[in-house]
């Protein structure tokens, strides 16, 4: 019956006129039968005829009751409202026109924060079917990871990848990528086109074809490539590689592209929306993985690693699941499958280790919508985000809905016009609901343009100079549903409280002329609930603008341990470079010379793991003559460093000595541990002078501790104090110089103008390595450390402001409307002699009023959204006591600001005049 | 408004009861179940003939009847309306609905 109800609607709406005309015509048959029947009594055609049409009655009542029951009146009603509600938008253009900058403003954020999120933790990798693929991997983790991680692993090793691939029974196919490529820029060079970085991955032959990704022009390589080492240097570009750098042409299937020493041929250009499987990364050249060691050369990601606890992870793993297979037995199978690989190594292990080895699994999870490191970076922050821009909206909404309350106060009498002219309560609340929506929508269109504007300068805003992001957030269909959601959402949040208003128009009170001179007795006034909501949420805002921006203050301010302005820091990588790996301290070590010669630099040195980078060693350590620490307590950070490391970082030296030049060389081997170390491990003796054995994976070696340093924060103003131990980087454990090495320099006066002359050092000592590019100091790599942080302390404080202007404004309209309600109760008390400044305070407490019960509820809101946030806030609580009462304090100076231009214009009221208006 | 005294007013949704019965012979259309309407109650009931479409479109959608296009007996194109199985069904609830209406009236009335 329902369904039958909805054809015969949409055939209404589709086929209006034939409808209407076989109404037209059932009608006129009834009539000429009746008149047919009237002519037996009447021989007058004409009488007959008319008698006929008097039975009947209005033919043209009896149409519009038909088409009211077939349903195509509804839309014909909704047509002539929306006609009408342009007309009363255009007939109060200011007010439109504030109406719709707000909504747009609302809107525009909420959309342009949703297409971020939906980009970023939402949508689906552009491939064939993503719902079937699946990650062996952690889609989370970008990297390379040398040695041994227990538990989930977060890559897998070259050799792996071909034994799963092999031995898989539940996928249709597995593909491998290098995700960590993409980090490392390379230079290119090609005839035609300018030398540029562009980002390289390596990939399995498999990639494309799992994927189903079909290049749009050339061809794809296949598994072929996975045969031979070093045989084929083909690539596949990205679109806009292809249309950046080759302008687009379509000669460039067999072009070549040259990365460090060897010439690629291309071979074809993928399809525009597709960008690799991590969302955010954005290679623009795919390569086989079986061509590693000319992308990296000097070193060997591919071969068995002979020691089992040092193995290069490093491929993101993902696989097509066979038709029927269900994620549940692919884990099944691959936690069985990889079992038995990792059995097949432990041969030799002690039972200890064995067990300690074993303990390696795949997390088998869900694929569809690729990997990314944004999401664990920037999907809280993102939600936050959301969450703030949805309560802006919100204020907003409140805003309108009371400036609409107000106007429908004004617009009594025609609301009442209408009503005594037969227009029944429901299609008047339809008329102002449809004008709210009208309102909506145009701001949702407006909106939906100042989200792309928003989304540029959002993602300008988390891009460092290093680490560029780069999202797909144009408006898809996904977004386009979102805006359309909340604009009508919007509407009907706002219009419903004026539509319920107009609806129960008191005929009599209007018509009468009376209703709005004087104030309702009774019930509270909807807008001063609105008002009373605005302020909580706006309270909210407050606090949570005034907790981040306080944050950021905290963590930009934190003290790092090290100079921060006039610490420069690049990082050199001579093995990718041509140089061999026993040319390297050699090579560093003229470099660091050339550096310290020139005039105005303090200091130079080097460390493995670059400060701020992320980049870490850790392994455990035992004290000669003690128990070691059980598990992971034994677990100590290491760098290592180049001579006279704390001096020229500016670490302080609390006792003992730095690292020295006599240090390097094979001689006995010294180390400086730092404070947390110290009194870790030795909380009741002198560490000076003790042994101390660091069991790496390449060996185990004593070290002499010579020196305690103060703790610094290595890699982040966030980081923890950890056991840290530096040895001489000229004198490892191994030869364990193939990662490359960060250059630290300190100058004196400002560092950017060093930076010439740094560069040219280097190119005088190593020829052969690239000009160094980026050149920071640890404050300009601390703030791109913290661009997630600045984002929302920015964007936090910005909304903070404008939810503020948003309740001044709407205070300011609620106060100034019920003053003007009370006109003429207010020239009886200036009558009757009240004081002005009595006049005045009678005004400002009713405003200060409302902004306390909106205090009183929005603390609580405050603390509630504490907890949610309080792991984003460092070095403060959610509770802070000073966010908290500076945000309250400032509501009620709004509240005093907002209330003081009605309050004077009640105490100018004229008696006379106020009293002559009733 | 005006009310005419000769007629009876029809009580609000007796008329769909009205149409739903004089269909039970068989299909026609508008103007003659407004004919038979008023035949069978010896003309005491009058359709108000404007009133009768809408509640015809209503009963279609309703899904009690349905309407076809075919030719009358004057051979002109009309409307036939007729009876769906779920058309009947209501019929019978909507009788024995009136019936205890009308009884309990009465009974109420002859207490009085």
């Amino acid at each position: 019956m329902q369904w039958k109800d909805y054809s015969l609607r949409l055939r209404a709406l589709l086929f209006r006129r034939r409808m209407d005309e076989e109404l037209q015509e059932e009608l006129q048959f009834h009539i000429d039968m009746q008149a047919n029947k009237n002519q037996r009594n009447e021989s007058d055609t004409v009488e007959a005829t008319r008698q006929a049409r008097l039975q009947f009655g209005s033919v043209v009542r009896a149409t519009e009751e038909c088409r009211e029951e077939r349903g195509i009146s509804f839309l014909e009603i909704a047509g002539r409202d929306l006609r009408f509600a342009l007309r009363m938008l255009r007939k109060s253009p200011g007010f439109a026109a504030v109406a719709i900058l707000t909504l747009a403003l609302g809107i525009g954020a909420n959309t342009a924060i949703f297409s971020v999120i939906h980009s970023v933790l939402l949508s689906n990798l552009p491939v064939t079917d993503p719902q079937q693929l699946v990650f062996l991997t952690n889609p989370d983790e970008q990297g390379l990871e040398i040695g041994f991680g227990d538990g989930d692993r977060d890559f897998v090793t070259y050799p792996e990848f071909q034994q799963l691939e092999q031995n898989n029974q539940v996928f249709s196919g597995l593909l491998a990528a290098s995700n960590f490529t993409s980090r490392i820029p390379v230079e290119l060079a090609d005839p035609a086109a300018s030398s540029a970085p562009a980002h390289v991955s390596l990939i399995s032959g498999s990639y494309f074809s799992v994927l189903g990704v079909t290049p749009i022009l050339g061809r794809a390589f296949g598994p072929e490539v996975d045969k031979l080492r070093d045989a084929n240097p083909i690539a596949v570009i990205s679109y806009a590689f292809w249309q950046n750098r080759f302008g687009g042409g379509r000669d460039v299937i067999g072009r070549t592209i040259r990365i460090l020493n060897t010439s690629y041929e291309v071979i074809g250009v993928t399809p525009p929306p597709f960008h690799g499987e991590t969302v955010g990364a954005n290679p623009d050249i795919w390569v086989p993985l079986t061509m590693q060691n000319e992308i990296f050369p000097g070193q060997d990601y591919l071969s068995q690693e002979p020691n089992p606890f040092r193995k290069t992870e490093w491929l993101q793993v993902i696989g097509r699941l066979k038709p029927g297979v269900t994620l549940a037995q692919a884990k099944a199978s691959i936690e069985v499958e990889f079992h038995q690989m990792m059995e097949a190594q432990t041969s030799g292990m002690s039972a200890e280790k064995k067990k300690q080895f074993l303990n390696q699994h795949l997390p088998v999870t869900p694929g569809s919508h690729g990997a990314s490191t944004l999401r664990a970076d920037f999907g809280k922050p993102l939600l936050i985000l959301m969450v703030i821009v949805g309560l802006i909206l919100l204020i907003a909404c409140a805003n309108i809905a009371n400036i609409l309350l107000a106007r429908s106060a004004a617009r009594q009498k025609e609301i009442s016009i209408r009503v005594a002219l037969g227009a029944s309560g429901s299609r008047v609340f339809r008329q102002v609901l449809t004008e709210s929506i009208l309102l909506a929508a145009i701001g949702g269109a407006v909106g939906l343009l100042l989200a792309q504007w928003a989304d540029a300068a959002l993602l300008r805003m988390v891009s460092t100079t290093s680490n560029q992001v780069c999202l797909d957030v144009h408006a898809n269909a996904a977004v386009l549903a979102f805006t359309f959601g909340v604009s009508l959402l919007t509407g009907i949040v706002f219009g419903l409280t004026p539509a319920f208003r107009a609806a129960r128009v008191d005929l009599k009170a209007t018509t009468r002329g009376t209703a709005g001179t004087t104030a309702r007795p009774g019930g509270v006034p909807t807008g001063k609930i609105i008002v009373v909501a605005q302020v909580s949420l706006s309270l909210l805002l407050l606090v949570l603008a005034g907790l981040f921006v306080r944050s950021f203050r905290n963590l930009s301010q934190t003290q790092l341990g090290y100079d921060r302005d006039h610490l420069l820091e690049f990082f050199v990588d001579p093995l990718s470079y041509g140089y061999r790996a026993t040319e390297i301290p050699a090579l560093d070590q003229s470099i660091l010379l050339r550096i310290d010669a020139i005039p105005g630099v303090a200091g130079a040195t080097l460390i493995d793991n670059p400060l701020v980078s992320g980049r870490d060693s850790s392994s455990p350590v035992t004290i000669e003559g003690r128990k070691p620490l059980p598990g992971d307590n034994a677990d100590v950070r290491w760098d290592m460093v180049g001579a006279n490391f704390f001096s020229t970082t500016g670490i302080p030296i609390l006792q003992g000595r730095d690292i020295a030049e006599g240090d390097s060389g094979n001689g006995q081997r010294v180390g400086v541990i730092n404070e947390t170390m110290a009194r870790k491990f030795f909380p009741h003796s002198n560490p000076i002078g003790q042994r101390v054995f660091v069991h790496t994976t390449a060996g185990q070696a004593p070290f002499i501790i010579v020196g305690i340093v103060h703790d610094s924060k290595q890699h982040s103003a966030k980081e923890m104090p950890f056991p840290r131990f530096y040895v001489p980087y000229f004198n490892p454990i191994g030869n364990d110089w193939t990662l490359g090495a960060a250059i630290l320099v300190r100058t004196v006066g400002d560092p950017s103008s060093f930076s010439s002359a740094i560069r040219s050092a280097v190119k005088q000592a190593a020829p052969n390595l690239p000009t160094v590019a980026t050149m920071e100091t640890m404050d300009q790599r601390l703030s791109d450390s913290l661009v997630t942080d600045r984002m929302i302390a920015e964007l936090s404080g910005a909304f903070g402001i404008l939810a503020v202007v948003l309740v001044c404004i709407g205070l300011y309209g609620v106060m100034a409307y019920a003053t003007s309600r009370r006109t003429n109760e207010i020239g009886v008390r200036i009558a009757l002699g009240a004081q002005r400044s009595g006049i005045l305070w009678l005004v400002l407490r009713e405003s200060l009023l409302l902004v306390l019960m909106g205090a009183a509820i929005g603390v609580p809101l405050v603390f509630a959204a504490g907890k949610w946030i309080s792991s984003l806030l460092f070095g403060l609580q959610p509770a802070d006591p000073l966010a908290l009462v500076s945000a309250i304090a400032l509501m009620f100076v709004i509240g005093v600001l907002a209330s003081y231009i009605p309050a004077r214009r009640a105490t100018r009221i004229n008696p006379t005049v106020a009293l002559r208006q009733e | 408004m005006a009310q005419e005294s000769s007629r009876l007013d029809l009580l609000q949704g007796t008329l769909d009861l009205l149409i739903l019965r004089a269909l039970r012979s068989g299909a026609m259309h508008g103007w003659a179940v407004s004919e038979r309407i008023q035949q069978i109650s010896q003309d005491v009931l009058r359709v108000n003939q404007g009133s009768l479409y809408p509640a015809l479109h209503r009963l279609e959608h309703r899904g009690w009847i349905k309407a076809e296009w075919g030719i009358s007996e004057l051979g002109r194109r009309a409307r036939f309306y007729s009876l769906t199985a779920s058309g009947r069904k209501q019929l019978e609830i909507e009788a024995v609905n009136w019936s205890k209406l009308t009884d309990a009236i009465a009974r109420v009335l002859r207490m009085a």
